[in-house]
């Protein structure tokens, strides 16, 4: 037999992936409202369209971070927990 | 930002007499689109309820489902704004002097064009299948002389009535251009590329 290398990450480390995918959002969000208000035609429907575009991400935005505030960020995953993920409560036959 | 009243390089007396986006239907597509990437996982979210709100309680699955969540909708929210940004910003103006055709392709390429009238020798308008038909909408071709040079306005609507305006409106050009003695001198440049 042979013993698993244990393991132990807290995870936040998923944290950091977010805050990338949220880095490339924001600039090319912003790449893309400069493209609007550089080149749209002015008038009401501009600021509508930027407006709405910006008022979704924040709720967006916002709904998920209140979520993921309930989370406790420092639980580790370890080998020794992992295989407690598989059970009938999380994966039930269907 | 540009403004109607105030086109790039205007000229004396010059009016917009029809500014054209794409047909109402190119934005349905977006819509349709971004609606079936939103309720498919909403609905089966609400169906599987159970067994989601067990994932959502676990101390590891409920973080990285809300984070893959949270990805996942931002992504499709990001996605049909910059379709969307390509519709906007895809347009055709026609003046009393000139056609501007300006294209968005992605968001990196932006091509504008400018054609006199006076080197347009015909418009060509095509309304090709059942969607275009039922909708009325389609594409015009407007011909310069050179052999390669034609403007495409893409999915309009109404293309026979843009085809009647741009033929109106260059023979009305060579009217004014005959009368001032200027001759057909029209030519087709790109602006920026």
């Amino acid at each position: 037999m042979f013993d698993l290398p244990s393991f132990n990450i807290p995870i936040y480390v998923f944290l950091f992936v977010y805050g990338a995918y949220m880095l490339f959002y924001v600039l090319y969000a912003l790449f893309n409202i400069y493209h609007l208000v550089r080149y749209g035609v002015y008038g009401f429907g501009l600021y509508l369209i930027v407006t709405i575009f910006t008022g979704g991400t924040i709720i967006l935005v916002s709904g998920s971070v209140f979520m993921l505030m309930e989370y406790d960020w420092t639980y580790p995953i370890s080998s020794g927990t992992a295989v407690d993920f598989y059970n009938e409560d999380l994966f039930p036959k269907l | 930002m540009m403004r109607l009243d105030q086109l790039p390089n205007q000229r004396a007396d010059e009016r917009v007499v029809l500014f054209l986006r794409r047909h109402w239907f190119a934005l349905l597509s977006i819509v349709t689109a971004f609606t079936l990437l939103t309720s498919v996982p909403l609905l089966l979210g609400w169906y599987f309820w159970n067994v989601v709100e067990a994932w959502l309680q676990h101390d590891v699955i409920g973080p990285v489902i809300v984070i893959v969540g949270s990805i996942y909708f931002l992504s499709v929210w990001l996605f049909a704004f910059l379709e969307f940004t390509d519709y906007y910003l895809d347009t055709w103006i026609i003046t009393n002097e000139r056609i501007i055709n300006i294209e968005q392709q992605g968001l990196f390429n932006r091509t504008a064009s400018e054609l006199d009238l006076a080197a347009v020798q015909d418009a060509t308008a095509e309304i090709r299948g059942i969607w275009q038909t039922l909708f009325t909408y389609g594409n015009v071709f407007v011909q310069t002389g050179a052999e390669k040079s034609r403007f495409h306005f893409k999915n309009i609507d109404n293309p026979e009535h843009v085809k009647e305006v741009v033929n109106a409106l260059v023979e009305e050009d060579k009217r004014r251009l005959s009368a001032l003695g200027a001759g057909a001198r029209g030519k087709m440049k790109t602006v920026i590329k």
